[in-house]
């Protein structure tokens, strides 16, 4: 299905699928991307007993809400932008709504509000599936074109130590 | 009066830092998801820190490598929530209600640290700014400010029935 829905999508938007989805830490989640639609993208997450915030009450951590925000956010610039480049987290405001309990899947719905040569803005919206009520809100900033400027400079710097 | 009064409070400082390390480290162990990111306690120049060892589950860009956005909000929200119910005096566990984390500097693929400041800290609610860093504490690569709630016994009652 998702191979299907992939291929409607412009080579940019393909390959932001494709490199989300090799992300370490997603992968590490079970983060899958749903779909693509416009600059509006779906990712989801299959709790597990090891998200957890607490034993007792089985609540999903907020943490792993937060990944997912992250994620999505990041692969909403690259449906919102259809061009490939580096880009950075600058900021993210999460509020947390009501507990993610039980076992159904989270899904997150991000989506690019505003896009301008240097800085993405996109919002995300959390939800169990099958539920309409809100879990978390996001409101994420991105900064677009980083390669060159601050991950490089990290870079060198790390091979010089 | 005489001196040797006042020179023997320090050293019952570092005992009471000791027992301060466990009982943040045992508030983190019953954290299931800070157990799966690898989270520890260590004892800072200027107080608790809590340490996020790095592998390859934590990153989000492999190509660089750096570490995920989202391992550093984890790292921040759990420094929060340890720090806030660690002085609470009845250690009820907070809720965290928002979190607002800033991103200052690319996160390499290394050990990474985190240190809590309680902004402030009422009845209700908590407040507190964490610090994350890799190799020198004034060089941040984040930092985050996390609103807590910390339940009343009366609340606590009114969720279970809403369930």
């Amino acid at each position: 299905m998702t191979e299907s829905n992939r291929a409607q999508h412009s080579d940019a938007v393909v390959t932001a699928w494709q490199f989300t989805e090799q992300v370490p830490h997603g992968r590490d989640l079970g983060m899958q991307v749903v779909s693509v639609n416009g600059n509006q993208i779906c990712m989801s997450v299959t709790p597990q007993p090891w998200m957890f915030a607490d034993e007792d009450t089985k609540e999903i951590c907020t943490s792993v809400l937060y990944s997912l925000a992250d994620s999505a956010g990041g692969l909403a610039v690259f449906a919102g932008a259809l061009e490939l480049m580096p880009i950075a987290t600058l900021d993210l405001r999460m509020d947390y709504l009501r507990p993610a309990i039980g076992d159904r899947a989270l899904l997150a719905v991000a989506t690019c509000r505003h896009l301008t040569d240097e800085v993405a803005f996109i919002h995300c919206d959390i939800l169990s599936e099958g539920d309409s009520e809100l879990l978390a809100t996001a409101n994420a900033t991105f900064m677009r074109n980083t390669q060159g400027q601050r991950f490089q400079a990290g870079g060198r710097k790390k091979e010089g130590a | 009066m005489s001196t040797t009064g006042d020179s023997a409070q320090p050293i019952s400082g570092p005992t009471e830092r000791g027992k301060e390390c466990a009982d943040w480290q045992a508030l983190l162990e019953r954290i299931p998801y800070a157990r799966h990111l690898g989270l520890e306690i260590q004892r800072g120049d200027t107080g608790l820190v809590v340490h996020m060892p790095c592998r390859e589950a934590l990153i989000g860009n492999f190509m660089l490598p750096a570490l995920h956005g989202g391992v550093l909000g984890a790292l921040i929200e759990l420094t929060a929530r340890v720090a806030a119910q660690s002085q609470d005096t009845d250690k009820r566990c907070p809720r965290i209600l928002d979190s607002h984390i800033n991103y200052l500097r690319s996160a390499q693929a290394r050990s990474t640290f985190a240190s809590a400041e309680i902004v402030r800290q009422g009845r209700r609610t908590g407040l507190v700014r964490v610090t994350c860093w890799q190799g020198k504490k004034s060089k941040p690569i984040a930092s985050g400010q996390v609103q807590l709630l910390l339940p009343s016994m009366g609340a606590k009652q009114a969720d279970l029935h809403e369930q």
